[in-house]
């Protein structure tokens, strides 16, 4: 198990290379000047020469390249061309809240999607299988916004139970809590939809092995041929799904954030492009992208405990 | 010697749970689901089955060998897909009016199974010995630590080596032959009194067939076992077998001791299955491949289900449903063939009970 983690660690650092070279790319590919946008359309050649030359803008691609990579190697993500403050105290200060609301909406998700799609693939054609199949089908038609406004007319407007604006005292757990729950419903919601279809189906290809029939074969009541002998097995591709949604899960917390007015690495990020900050907007893309490089180590990871045939490889 | 069935509406023999007849099945049909219409994969079929015998059910793929078995072990889908009918005496119960509650129990402890692939038979993602032990787990109220002890004893028993050590592998590490042993393992781990054992060689190796053959059979022996060899391989009949079943588009065409199938086979199916294999010690003339196919479920013929391919089929054959009857003088050989055996032809109503 050491040596899989060490490899699956060594195999993570290329495809970081990677996201930061594209990244790198895009910022300077798109059109636009940052120290036109910065300093408005009345402002001098002169002016908007010497800012060019303090940001570096006017050195060769490949100065500015090894110079943005020397950076985030010493932990340097550059800072904001609006607040000067840098991108690890604006990350910092938002971060709890984009914590919060991600872990909260995938534990919602893993609790309320794995069972219903191992009880829809268990009672396949049923009731269950129909109804779950019907829930999940509009959770995934419905966009982050919707869901996050219906749950605020009912909730907080018609229900009065939550705040309409979830800014929370993050000092205060419960108030913290309190103010968690709608937005974490709204991004769980979907969360689940997708959980559920890939557990169902999942479990539906396992409980047709020839292994499940082995364990009914040998006597094993069929809770536990479910639970233990299909489940453990059928978890395998459920992982891959939430290590890919968690992806998504990001692009829809935007919307969810900007709904709830909360704030977020999502509303950080629609800021700072709105104000074309694109230092800052480069330091959130790689943050970004060391998060998703990390989520996919930890699937890599979660399948070498589930199958013994990956970490014997 | 067991009497032969003949019909589907025999009431239970008298002779179940008292003599050494272990399963009585009469009129065992399986019919499968295809558009919404129920067509018989398995027809009529019975046998019984006597206390550490060995009988092998033999015939092309698709005839319906696997599908007895498990019907009999009730493993197939639920009613919306397939429905089984008729009974299966097993020690004064009837397993196919069995509650499912009360079929888990039986399944694995006194009746077990293992499968033609040894590859995708055994979970992928549960140690080999937690695997071996469960059935004393469910059957026995042992704990899993003694149930793992007892699992190490069983590996022993197969002759798989260093069982300490692969006690905690995982099935991947194994080779087909070493699953086999496991499966098998697993299957006498609560002492059944019937395994079925639904072609156990079939995806092995030559040399591993022979061993795993030569180890079911010892085990057969020592436990007095009543083994039910689903095999389409006749040099495995010819190796074990006691009794012989040759099923033929979910039928029964002929049933008979071992030797005297090989000696006098009588129905022209089994005729043309001996002529089909290559034999070294013999010329038994040009081989000969049987023409034609098994018949589809949906479109089974009307008459005999073996007339489209019958050279000796008469216009006859191909109106009424010939009974698997005894040949007159030789009451364990039974033959459905109306040209060869003239008592299947006077029960030809049979086919429509």
């Amino acid at each position: 198990m050491f040596r899989y983690t060490l490899h699956r660690l060594l195999a993570a650092v290329p495809t970081l290379l990677a996201v930061l070279t594209v990244i790198f790319l895009i910022i300077r590919v798109v059109p636009g000047d940052p120290a036109i946008a910065i300093l408005g359309d009345n402002a001098s050649q002169q002016v908007i020469d010497a800012f060019r030359d303090r940001l570096g803008l006017n050195d060769p691609l490949w100065v500015q390249y090894g110079r943005f990579l020397a950076e985030i190697a010493q932990g340097d993500l550059g800072s904001s061309m609006v607040s000067g403050r840098t991108v690890w105290q604006e990350v910092g200060a938002v971060l709890p809240y984009t914590i919060d609301l991600t872990a909260a909406s995938i534990l919602i998700g893993i609790l309320l999607g794995i069972p219903l799609g191992v009880l829809a693939a268990v009672h396949r054609n049923g009731w269950i299988d129909y109804v779950t199949r019907l829930v999940s089908l509009l959770g995934l038609s419905f966009p982050a916004f919707f869901t996050a406004i219906l749950l605020i007319l009912v909730f907080s407007i018609e229900l009065r139970w939550f705040p309409v604006i979830s800014r929370a005292d993050m000092a205060d757990p419960a108030d913290r809590l309190y103010n968690l729950v709608l937005p974490a419903l709204s991004l769980g919601l979907i969360m689940t939809a997708y959980v559920t279809r890939a557990a169902r189906s999942s479990m539906l290809e396992v409980l047709g092995e020839d292994y499940v029939r082995t364990a009914r074969a040998k006597g094993v009541p069929p809770r536990v041929v479910v639970l233990h002998h299909a489940l453990r097995n059928a978890l395998i591709p459920i992982v891959t799904v939430i290590g890919l949604y968690l992806g998504l899960l990001i692009g829809n917390s935007v919307l969810t954030e900007i709904v709830f007015n909360r704030p977020g690495l999502g509303k950080l990020i629609v800021t700072s492009l709105n104000q074309r900050d694109y230092a800052m907007l480069q330091g959130l893309m790689v943050v970004y992208a060391c998060f998703i490089v990390v989520v996919n180590l930890l699937t890599d990871l979660t399948y070498g405990l589930l199958d013994p045939r990956v970490k014997h490889q | 010697m067991p009497s032969t069935p003949n019909s589907a509406s025999d009431p239970a023999p008298d002779n179940a749970g008292v003599s050494d007849t272990v399963l009585s099945v009469r009129g065992l049909t399986t019919a499968f689901n295809r558009r919404g219409h129920f067509h018989a994969a398995v027809r009529h079929v019975g046998f019984d089955l006597q206390r550490n015998e060995t009988l092998c059910l033999v015939g092309e793929s698709g005839c319906g060998k696997s599908v007895t078995a498990l019907s009999l072990m009730r493993l197939l889908p639920g009613r919306r897909q397939c429905r089984v009918s008729g009974s299966a005496w097993f020690d004064g119960q009837d397993l196919l009016a069995l509650s499912e509650p009360a079929m888990t129990r039986l399944r694995g402890a006194r009746l077990s199974m293992i499968f033609q692939e040894p590859m995708t038979s055994l979970n992928p993602v549960l140690p080999i010995g937690a695997q071996v032990g469960e059935p004393l787990v469910f059957h026995r109220g042992l704990s899993r630590q003694e149930a793992e002890r007892e699992a190490l004893r069983l590996l022993d028993l197969v002759k798989i080596p260093d069982a300490a050590r692969r006690l905690r592998q995982f099935p991947h590490q194994f080779s087909g032959g070493m699953r086999q042993r496991v499966m098998i393992a697993m299957a006498l781990a609560c002492r059944p009194d019937i395994l079925f054992a639904d072609e156990p060689t079939t995806a092995l190796d030559v040399t591993i067939q022979a061993q795993v053959l030569a180890l079911l059979n010892d085990l057969r022996q020592e436990r007095n076992l009543s083994l039910v060899l689903i095999t389409h391989d006749l040099g495995v009949v010819a190796s074990v077998a006691d009794r012989v079943a040759v099923m033929y588009a979910g039928e029964i065409v002929e049933q008979a001791p071992a030797d005297r199938l090989f000696a006098r086979p009588s129905h022209p199916y089994t005729e043309a299955l001996l002529r089909s294999i290559p034999r070294s010690d013999r010329d038994v003339g040009e081989l000969r491949a049987i023409s034609g196919q098994v018949p589809p479920i949906h479109r089974m013929p009307a008459g005999c289900r073996y007339a489209p391919r019958c050279p000796v089929a008469e216009a006859a054959c191909l109106d009424a449903t010939p009974a698997l009857a005894p040949l007159p003088g030789d009451p364990a050989h039974a033959v459905r063939c109306r040209v060869r055996n003239p008592a299947a032809a006077s029960e030809g109503r049979i086919g429509h009970a």
